[in-house]
Formats: C-alpha cells, structure tokens, sequence
C-alpha cells in the first residue's frame, strides 16, 4: 500500500507541479505576485474535491463516458488557454510589457492552475478516501502520499530553481519549451480518453518502446507523468502530440513577433517625431 | 474455466450496435474473471462493474486505457480492434491483488 500510494501521488503531483513550477518562472519574470498561484491553488484543491465528490454520477454522463469526455473537455481548454498564455508573450520582461497584458497573463495562470489541480487532484481525493476506508491501509497510504507529494513537490521546486538559473535569454524560451509540451501531452491525452471513449476512431499503434523503456518503469513513470510518455501510441495520439506543441510554439512565436513589432512601430514613430 | 466461461458471455451478449459486451466484476479487489478472451481485430465493450464500497482505477499500459470505476458502479470502456496476443490490466488503486489480462484470440 505504501510503495503504490508514493508512485501513485507522485505521478499525479509531477504534472501539475511542472506546470505550476514553469507559470511560476513566468511570474517571476513579469514581476507578478506569487499569491495569485496560491490562491489558484486553493481554487484547484476545492475544485478537486468537488470534482471528486462528484466523479460517480459525471461518469454515468453521455452514456457512461461522462469521464472521459469531461477530463478530455478540461485537457484541451487547458491546452486552449495556454495558447492563449504563451501569445501573450509571457517570458517579455516587465519594462517592455504594458500593464494591462499582465491582467491576461494572470488570469491565464489562475485558470491553468486551478483547472489542472482539478483535474490531478480528483483522482487523489477519490484513491485516499477508498483506501483509508480499511483501517490497516490508513496509516501506509497517508504516508505514502505524504511523502510521494513531498517528492512531486521538490521537483517542481527544482524545475523552477532550474529554469531561473539558466543564462537570462534562455529563461523564457526553455519555460515555452515546457510549456509545449505540456500542451501536446494534453492534447494526447484527450486523444487518448476520447478513442477509449468511442468518440475519435481507432488508429493503429505507431511503435511498440515497451522493451527498451517500459510505462512501468521508474524511469517511464516519471515521463509519463511529465510528458505524457506512452510506449505503445496510437497514430492520432502522435499526430495529436505534435499539432499540441506546434500550436503552443505557433502561438508563442506570433506573441514575441507581436510585441516586437509594436516595440519597433513605436521606435520607428518615435525617430520620425524627433527628426521632424 | 474462466476463459471458457468468458467465451460464452462474449458470443452471447452483443450491444445494440453490434460490438461484442464483456462483463468483469471487482469484488474484495480482485477481477472476475481475471483472464478475458476476444477476437483479433473486433472492438469490444468492457462493462467493468465494481462490487466493492470503494473505487478502483482499470488501468492498461498495453491497451492504453484508465479509468476509475466508482464503489458500487459500473463503467464502459471500449478496447480493441486488438491483434493477437495477451494484454495485462490492473487496479491501480489496488494492484497487488486486482490483476487481469486480456487475450485476444485469431480466429
């Protein structure tokens, strides 16, 4: 019960604790108060618990793919809002950046936040309240989660440390890779939710990496949880994958060109005003 | 046995649209039955129906499938079209003793 309730907490702490660690990165860069992720974190946890409550009668929804179809609906406007974060240009230091841009990048990360913890956190109200249920069990699996949260946590402590000790100039585009690829592994996994869901077709398996690195492994446990690691993908999932992380970098790419284009308008208007 | 008897909820219970219905229960945290046999290249239902008070998640790495079935309800999970070979899947919040597989069968 202890070993399963570490690996299981962990897995489901990695991924929000990424996301949180790398958002965080962004408010660092912008100046931005960290209480607005704390508060969004308080938004996520209840949001959870809700979720949690819930979980039996959403999942009897659209003919018992009410699960499926919820979570995926909760991935991709995840992967919806953080286009929207990333074309903001995020990682642009306060100085360049209006005020008013901070607004959107703000609620931008409440919503990212609040929605992924919802999402993570369900399935861990739900695991915790079955287990302790058996009195034996209590003991090892609140331990367990304990300590399996503490280490999903530290990564995310490490992540952002990380991200901030690079050189300046890599901070923020290292902080958009993260992001796109948090936004191909969900748009992968609603692929994935909605094929087993009989919404999307089945496609055929594009590889079979079981042998090398299996899911199972601690190794495949870990990039499953960060980057949505499958050893056996379906073709859509891939495709699905890219097309992620391609609207991710699209949308990132647009946001920089943005602003940078309004920053030279206003060198250019400036020069012009002078010499006149 | 349980392959056998499987066999015979496979080809006796069809769903409305044609695909094939399975039916697992969970109770005191174990599959039953715990081996399930299917066509190559047929997409099947899964009716995972969860005796216990508490919930479990069926999870496959090799079907690629997760889902959590709440204490005393049932869930729908589509597999398949599957070529031949052994599938395991488990309960995650319970996989010491909640272990399965499914073997799909040429025909």
């Amino acid at each position: 019960m202890f070993l399963n309730s570490v690996v299981l907490i962990l897995q489901e702490t990695l991924e929000a604790a990424l996301l949180i660690s790398v958002l965080l990165v962004f408010m660092r860069l912008r100046c931005i108060r960290p209480f607005w992720i704390i508060s969004a974190i308080a938004a996520g946890s209840a949001g959870a618990y809700f979720f949690a409550l819930q979980m039996a009668s959403i999942s009897e929804w659209f003919d018992y793919m009410g699960q499926e179809v919820v979570n995926a609906s909760i991935q991709l406007t995840v992967l919806l809002i953080l286009a929207i974060f990333v074309a903001q240009n995020p990682g642009a230091t306060h100085s360049t950046s209006k005020p008013q841009k901070d607004l959107g990048v703000i609620i931008c990360t409440l919503l990212l936040v609040a929605l992924s913890l919802t999402r993570e956190g369900s399935e861990v109200f739900i695991y915790i309240s079955g287990v302790i249920g058996h009195p034996s069990h209590a003991q090892p699996t609140l331990t367990g989660s304990g300590i399996g949260a503490g280490i999903g946590i530290s990564a995310g402590v490490l992540i952002y440390y990380g991200l901030l000790g690079l050189p300046t100039k890599w901070i923020a585009l290292s902080g958009l890779l993260l992001l796109s690829l948090v936004g191909g592994n969900m748009a992968s996994q609603a692929t994935q939710l909605l094929t087993q869901a009989d919404w999307l077709p089945y496609s055929k398996i594009l590889w079979d990496s079981s042998d090398g690195l299996p899911e199972n492994s601690i190794l495949g446990h870990l990039l499953y949880a960060l980057f949505g690691y499958e050893a056996t993908p379906s073709l859509l999932q891939v495709f699905s994958y890219i097309a992620g992380m391609l609207l991710i970098s699209l949308c990132a790419h647009l946001g920089s060109r943005k602003i940078s284009f309004s920053t030279d308008q206003k060198t250019t208007d400036h020069n012009a005003s002078v010499n006149r | 046995m349980m392959v056998l008897g499987l066999g015979l909820v496979l080809f006796g219970h069809y769903s409305v649209a044609g695909t094939p219905v399975i039916e697992i229960e969970i109770k005191d945290h174990l599959f039953f039955p715990a081996t399930i046999e299917i066509p190559a290249n047929t997409k099947v239902k899964l009716l995972v129906i969860n005796r216990d008070l508490t919930a479990e998640e069926f999870e496959s790495y090799e079907l690629n499938r997760e889902k959590v079935i709440s204490g005393n309800r049932k869930a729908v999970i589509f597999i398949g079209p599957l070529p031949p070979g052994e599938y395991p899947f488990f309960g995650e919040f319970y996989p010491k003793t909640a272990q399965g597989k499914v073997v799909v069968i040429d025909q």
